[in-house]
């Protein structure tokens, strides 16, 4: 808990009203007047008392139950600015639900025994009652508005906290319903915003109906262009629903990874381990089983979250998945980071493929159980995909994404997968492929780049080679291995300077005929780009097939799937070669690369 | 300025050869590198030799000299690290090199700029030097440019910032 922007001291001084101050007036949601307790509780802090202007931002926030906010910045308080608005009532139920979970848990069974089973109810009973009045407290002290495009929340009764939260800053919106919100018709609605480990603002819990406004509310003021537009209740009702995942291609792709793949070999191993020894001894085998269920649990949790992933394009993404907990988030085109495509496998056979999406403030560097909220195809074919990374990133096509590899020399510090790595400048998005059994694919939009680093270490340096990164603010780079060096420092430059290009254009609206909608196209020329705009879009060569991308609905697979992604399905020809070809250039397209003109190596052209 | 032309001769420490003005950092950086150094390798010395007078025996004695070249080898490096520091200002972008075993090269747009830091630490202080970080959202990326005059890390800041804020864009 931080109190970071506390525009008052966060402690309470020792006989502070204000802590018995709301709580027996509580009737109701409504936002009461200032209570003198709550004033005496700030003013013990300050000098001027608590009427004084504090600091901008964060004045009409502080001082509790005021009604309507006093004095917010810059006039925009009399039109935007609204009353205090509390969370559903049955909030600290809910929250409490969760935490009697815990406690019972921790309990144990063990207690259970000791205590015998009048008193094991007691004690429960009584800490649900303590942990209830103190969620009940939490609520009472919480609240929200939105103050000109901001949206404020307050929180916390000893250590007041006000977070004013820039709504052009929001990268995403997630309304989650847990099971018992599911049940009593809640929802829990969070704010992803860039900066903390964690989701900044989670509002726990409101109606669904008043989730869903307030979600629309804060997403249009979050717009770009100052949003002049009302919130639009019925803007849902212009989504498109593009994709949809069949629970059974779920099931039959969570069955296919290797824990469960591998699941009936080690149940099989047991067995024979204990026919052979002949001891079936309890712990053996509740420890057998314990483990299994943990090595089964990712599948099951990725199981439980993707259930029902269904996918909807409005002007933003719409994904709604889950069983247990069903979550539905809102994420803006023009926040996506990177996407990445993932080969696993034991999925090829299948032809499967999955996309994952960073996005700032949602997925940290490191992979966490929570951080994985940004899927964006658990498992679908390559047309769908397709279709799915022209509304993620409008204009790419998955298939028309071409990249070379590195030299040959790079073999010595990639003996077997060399092939597999590559790297290629395409229309939007910087394209780099990885792996050789689970081959991924990063596409980073130019518009989204950060930075750009070069780096050589010395094994490289031996071989001229060196490594390009491309920054996001997404935590995960998209990366050039190996590349020759000179490459590398083209790659460099054309990577800052489309990056520079792309932010001076404002972003390309979706499916506008994308590869003819960039300014300053220059003829596709073989050889480098002319100097001045650095910006070159690659030969027309791979560019033609995203023009056959509908924008809403699905690509069909082409007439020619197989022979347009040989690679995809047919495991040992085409891809490794040069990842997604376009059609027509079977073969090995290291020496005839019509399409990746640009940074060709320097003893080639 | 960022003109892509085909160099023939590639120097990991020259990209676009010719095409970028590239500001060394300050001399006085190999100074505070050795002292730097110089600490450190006495402490181990210390250690060392402290750890001989109550045991004798070859090992400390070893120990000892693999400090030393250790540090010798260091001190001779130092030198030519800090001349592979450099960094340039283009129109829109800040360029930083640093790196001997590894080389890098980052290419910061002034447009992605979250916060300028400049640090200085009590060496450096004592030397008139200062450090200068310019951060943006992504982690990975890494401009610092050490070994800065005060005049040079202030002017280096405000121009930045400046630039930051004109070209403010963020995420």
């Amino acid at each position: 808990m931080t109190s970071a922007g506390l525009p008052h001291p966060p402690q309470a001084t020792p006989g502070d009203p204000a802590p018995a101050g709301p709580i027996p007036t509580g009737t109701g949601g409504q936002p009461l007047p200032g209570t003198p307790g709550s004033e005496g509780f700030y003013s013990s802090g300050l000098p001027g008392g608590a009427s004084q202007p504090l600091s901008d931002g964060g004045n009409a926030a502080s001082v509790p139950y005021g009604g309507f906010s006093e004095g917010a910045p810059a006039g925009t308080g009399s039109t935007d600015g609204e009353a205090r608005q509390r969370l559903h009532p049955l909030s600290p139920l809910l929250k409490g639900a969760k935490s009697i979970a815990v406690i019972i848990a921790a309990l144990s069974w063990n207690t259970l025994g000791q205590v015998g089973a009048t008193d094991f109810a007691l004690i429960v009973l009584g800490l649900a009652v303590a942990v209830v009045i103190f969620s009940a407290i939490g609520w009472w002290n919480t609240g929200y508005h939105v103050v000109g495009r901001e949206l404020r929340i307050t929180e916390g009764l000893i250590w007041r906290r006000n977070r004013a939260i820039p709504l052009d800053r929001l990268q995403a919106v997630e309304v989650r319903r847990p099971l018992l919100a599911q049940l009593t018709g809640l929802a829990e609605l969070r704010l992803e915003v860039v900066g903390g480990g964690k989701t900044e603002a989670p509002l726990a819990y409101l109606t669904v109906r008043d989730a869903g406004t307030l979600r629309e509310r804060l997403l249009s003021l979050s717009g770009r262009a100052p949003a002049v537009a009302a919130p639009t209740p019925g803007d849902t009702a212009a989504e498109i629903p593009l994709y949809r995942v069949r629970n059974q291609d779920l099931l039959i792709s969570q069955l296919l990874t290797p824990q469960a793949f591998f699941l009936p070999f080690g149940v099989a191993w047991v067995i024979t381990q204990f026919v052979m020894e002949g001891t079936w001894t309890f712990i053996g085998i509740a420890s057998t089983v314990t483990a299994m269920a943990g090595v089964l649990l990712q599948p099951i949790r990725r199981v439980l979250r993707d259930w029902d992933f269904r996918l909807f394009r409005g002007e933003r993404l719409v994904l709604h998945y889950g069983l247990t907990e069903t979550r539905s988030q809102v994420v803006p085109p023009h926040r996506v980071q990177t996407v990445r495509v993932t080969w696993p496998l034991l999925w090829r056979a299948k032809q499967w493929l999955r996309l994952t999406l960073d996005i700032a403030g949602v997925s940290g560097p490191e992979p966490g159980e929570d951080h994985s909220s940004d899927r964006l195809m658990p498992v679908g074919d390559l047309a769908a995909a397709r279709a799915l990374v022209a509304a993620a990133l409008p204009g790419v096509d998955l298939a028309g994404l071409a990249t070379s590899p590195p030299p040959a020399r790079a073999k010595w510090l990639h003996p077997f997968g060399l092939r597999f790595y590559g790297a290629g400048l395409a229309d939007q998005v910087f394209v780099s492929r990885s792996g050789r059994l689970t081959r991924e694919m990063t596409l980073v939009p130019y518009a989204r780049l950060q930075s750009v680093r070069v780096v050589q270490g010395p094994l490289q340096r031996r071989l001229g080679l060196a490594t390009v990164y491309a920054d996001t603010a997404g935590g995960r780079a998209g990366e050039a291995r190996d590349r020759d060096l000179a490459e590398a420092y083209a790659i460099a430059d054309q990577l800052a300077a489309r990056s520079r290009q792309a932010r001076a254009v404002p972003q390309v609206v979706a499916g506008a005929g994308v590869p003819g909608s960039g300014p300053a196209l220059a003829p596709p020329a073989p050889g480098f780009p002319p100097p001045a705009s650095g910006f070159a879009p690659p030969a027309s060569g791979f560019a033609t097939p995203a023009s056959g991308i509908p924008t809403p609905g699905f690509v069909p697979p082409g007439p020619s799937h197989a022979a347009s992604a040989p690679g995809v399905g047919g495991d040992s020809s085409g891809f490794g070669a040069s990842g997604v070809v376009p059609p027509d250039a079977g073969g090995r397209p290291i020496s005839e690369p019509d399409d990746e003109t640009y940074w060709q190596r320097p003893e080639q052209s | 300025m960022s003109e892509p032309s085909a160099p023939t001769v590639v120097d990991a420490l020259e990209p676009w050869p010719g095409t970028v003005a590239w500001r060394p950092v300050s001399s006085r950086l190999i100074i505070v590198h050795l002292i730097g150094i110089a600490i450190w390798s006495a402490v181990l010395l210390g250690g060392l030799l402290a750890g001989y007078l109550i045991v004798e025996g070859t090992p400390w004695l070893a120990g000892m000299g693999a400090v030393f070249a250790l540090a010798a080898w260091r001190a001779v490096i130092a030198a030519r690290a800090v001349r592979a520091w450099g960094y340039a200002e283009r129109d829109k972008d800040l360029l930083v090199r640093h790196g001997l075993l590894v080389r890098h090269l980052s290419i910061v747009p002034y447009a992605r700029m979250q916060y300028v830091d400049v640090t200085a630490g009590p060496l450096e202080r004592a030397f008139g030097l200062a450090t200068v970080q310019l951060h943006t959202a992504a982690a990975a990326s890494n401009a610092r440019v050490p070994g800065l005059p005060p005049d040079e890390a202030s002017r280096l800041r405000d121009r930045l910032t400046a630039l930051g804020e004109d070209r403010a864009e963020g995420l």
